[in-house]
């Protein structure tokens, strides 16, 4: 079990994700297994129909959550490499807006790394999707990412 | 602020929904020494009230990392104020 981020890729990317490039990058002989997750845009939202998505980000925050969560990801499982990707700006219906990919000498640390670096993305990388349909566009339900302790809070009225 | 010689100057970074909110995406701002995150966000509801609202909607962070609303304010910190995130 590798807990090196060395050999890991992080990035925010203005255009489309060069998917196989992520997956090769991962590849090496060390590994029986290479998980992948291909989040893509959606052609509806609660009903409404899609037109397409605008993705931005806090991109310097961004880079330095994601390499958190490479790093995380090594720490918790036996596996070999991360890479993830992120696209900003304008996105149409099918195509990719994350992409990740974990190898590991096993599969089930790839399947459970994988799974664990997508759902802590949605919730503490500071990036805003905002949904255009045909009559409007709203700024997508997030969720708020979880805050260290607040250990100087002022002590409670009661 | 009475005492501008001694203010903190902090960098203010909105994003998403708050960014059309607060009419831009970032500002420079001089608060009085021992000024918290907190009384940061005050400054900005004082002159866009309709601000207050998302108050309990949204998390700040400092230098790129996540920060309660007490965190005391230092010269040349870069503060956000970050809605719920949707990226994925």
């Amino acid at each position: 079990m590798s807990t090196s981020t060395s050999g890991d890729l992080i990035l925010l990317v203005p255009g489309p994700i060069d998917t196989d490039a992520l997956i090769r990058h991962v590849r090496t002989g060390a590994d029986g297994a290479i998980v992948t997750f291909d989040g893509c845009v959606r052609n509806q939202s609660h009903g409404r129909r899609t037109l397409y998505l605008d993705y931005e980000a806090y991109e310097s925050m961004a880079l330095a959550k994601m390499r958190e969560i490479a790093a995380e990801v090594h720490a918790k499982f036996p596996i070999d490499r991360v890479a993830v990707a992120h696209r900003l700006g304008r996105l149409e219906i099918g195509e990719t807006s994350v992409f990740i990919a974990v190898s590991a000498p096993h599969r089930a640390a790839a399947f459970d790394a994988c799974r664990f670096a997508i759902d802590t993305l949605k919730r503490s990388v500071p990036i805003w999707k905002k949904e255009y349909f045909e009559d409007g566009a709203v700024w997508a339900d997030g969720e708020l990412p979880p805050v260290p302790q607040d250990t100087q809070s002022r002590k409670r009225a009661s | 602020m009475s005492n501008v010689t001694s203010a903190i100057q902090v960098k203010v970074l909105f994003f998403g929904r708050l960014k059309e909110v607060a009419g831009g995406a970032e500002e420079s701002v001089d608060l009085p020494p021992g000024s918290r995150i907190e009384e940061l966000f005050a400054t900005f509801v004082a002159r866009l009230p309709e601000l207050a609202r998302y108050r309990s909607s949204l998390v700040a962070s400092r230098n790129q990392e996540f920060a309660p609303w007490s965190t005391p304010l230092h010269p040349g910190d870069e503060i956000a104020f970050l809605p719920p995130v949707s990226g994925g």
